[in-house]
């Protein structure tokens, strides 16, 4: 996932746009699942395991501009193809196509690096509806366009993910509650791109999960499809920054679930002035392609039985 | 006169009148055997053996040391696990061997159903206590527990629907799903290949 590429997005506008990659959507969650619990796809964070989908999304945030010619306003749109090798590991690739506002001087669009991930499942209880993975991201640099910020360098960023349901607990009506989350550690290729430590979380409610493990109440169709959630993710450069600052951003929003899609979307909050200057939005759409073509390319290319 | 009409009368309607003339149909026979295992069968109790006819209304009982397979008319392969009750409830069949209707009823435990395709759409349900799965032209698994039900896919799908509140989810090829007394089902999800291994493991009949 694209974490290097979102910040060389911001480096165009300094600190302003910067954050404006934070909230770039990448390698959303993607039906990962554990036991009886699904975690449905997020926007602000990555997939917490790998799995077979195409996902595309839209993100518009409002950023801190300083003067004429700087950022104001930022757009993106992100597609990621997810493709599983074994059961447990597979591949992410993924495009993002910016647009950056300026305070009077027009608009700059372009591509953001290209992004490829690798994630192995190392653990998953089913019984806890806990699972973990590794993952390895790599941004190639010099591949996108460097008007909207895509950096000469790359960057390599090691990853760990999470997912943990609390439908084994004794907890009543908490039990549709499930927590995600991730760490990493982006090491850029070459100065001046600073090395980022990277991370974030969700909490989330599932109403699906309400209503067939919980208890059955007599809710309309639509909102037995709903799971509300809250993501958070920040970054915060590590030795020398470069100009980069400490940025974090809150999406409050829900996903509705039908059958091998998702639709998602999210308000965003930029927790800080380096973040943005307002309330943005975004919204998925995401394709589960094991539910919706298990037979040929929502397959493993190696699995069993 | 009339009492002889009414005879014939009678005697015509005979078939109609006797459900279990249609009921007594055959639906299978058995393919493999292992360990002991019986079937129920108008009232009485009798140990199955290879090559044995099974008929609709005909419940198989699969002890803890059993294991059973049955081919059906239309070529659909039925393996039970141990520790299995199932009835025969519906089974009909043309005269082309293409099935019409086929309707099991798991009481409890485990089926590994490989359901031959038909050339149209042809029923095959299996009810459990909580609720009902019907599959067209699929290799699939379903387990029926006390309060609740969960079934597997390999291939094709199946639909399961709750009997309490009949909303149904779907589960393509390589996906699992779980169903609790008066409950919707569970949200599918892929199963993990060491979870399909289970239930083939404790459906192979040597």
């Amino acid at each position: 996932m694209g974490w290097g590429k979102r910040y060389r997005a911001g480096l165009v506008a300094a600190g302003a746009a910067m954050l404006a990659g934070l909230g770039f959507s990448n390698n959303a969650l993607a039906y990962s699942s554990t036991g009886d619990r699904l975690f449905p796809a997020t926007i602000l964070l990555p997939q917490i395991a790998p799995g077979d989908e195409f996902y595309t999304n839209v993100m518009a945030m409002p950023l801190t501009p300083s003067g004429v010619g700087t950022p104001n306003y930022v757009t993106n749109f992100d597609e990621v193809y997810a493709k599983t090798i074994t059961d447990r590991l597979g591949i992410f690739v993924e495009e993002t196509d910016t647009r950056i506002d300026q305070v009077h001087a027009g608009t700059l669009s372009g591509w953001q690096n290209f992004d490829m991930s690798l994630k192995y499942l190392t653990i998953l209880d089913l019984p806890h509806e806990f699972l973990f993975t590794l993952g390895l991201d790599r941004e190639f640099g010099d591949t996108g366009a460097r008007r909207v910020g895509a950096s000469p360098s790359g960057a390599t960023t090691p990853q760990v993910f999470f997912g943990k349901g609390l439908g084994d607990l004794d907890i009543g009506y908490l039990r549709p509650l499930a927590v995600t989350g991730f760490a990493g550690y982006s090491a850029a290729d070459s100065r001046p791109r600073p090395d980022l430590a990277v991370g974030g979380l969700t909490v989330q409610y599932s109403i699906p999960y309400l209503e067939s493990k919980v208890e059955s109440f007599d809710l309309p169709d639509f909102i037995r499809g709903l799971t509300p959630m809250t993501e958070f993710i920040f970054s915060t450069p590590t030795g020398k920054s470069f100009g980069e600052r400490t940025t974090a951003l809150f999406g409050p929003g829900v996903s509705y679930a039908g059958e091998g899609w998702e639709l998602a979307i999210e308000a965003l909050v930029p927790a800080s002035r380096a973040t943005g200057r307002g309330v943005g939005v975004t919204a998925q759409l995401h394709i589960s392609l094991d539910f919706l073509a298990p037979d040929t390319i929502g397959k493993p290319l190696f699995s069993s039985p | 006169m009339p009492r002889m009409l009414a005879f014939l009368l009678a005697v015509l309607l005979l078939p109609i009148s006797l459900p279990s003339v249609a009921m007594a149909a055959p639906a299978g026979t058995v393919v493999g055997v292992s360990g002991s295992c019986f079937v129920q069968s108008g009232g009485q109790r009798a140990p199955l053996r290879v090559g044995q006819p099974v008929q609709v209304a005909d419940t198989v009982d699969v002890p803890a040391d059993g294991k059973l397979k049955l081919r059906m008319t239309d070529g659909t392969v039925v393996s039970v696990a141990a520790g299995t009750q199932m009835t025969i409830s519906a089974y009909v069949t043309d005269a082309g061997g293409q099935r019409q209707d086929g309707k099991l009823s798991l009481a409890q435990g485990l089926l590994h159903a490989v359901v031959s395709p038909m050339g149209r759409p042809a029923s095959f349900e299996v009810d459990t206590a909580v609720g009902t799965a019907a599959v067209r032209g699929t290799d699939w698994f379903i387990e029926a527990l006390p309060g609740s039900a969960q079934v597997g896919v390999l291939e094709g799908s199946v639909n399961l629907t709750s009997a309490a509140t009949k909303r149904s989810e779907t589960v393509p090829a390589r996906w699992g799903a779980r169903l609790e007394a008066g409950r919707d089902p569970v949200p599918a999800r892929l199963w993990a290949p060491a979870e399909f291994q289970a239930v083939i493991t404790r459906t192979e009949v040597p």
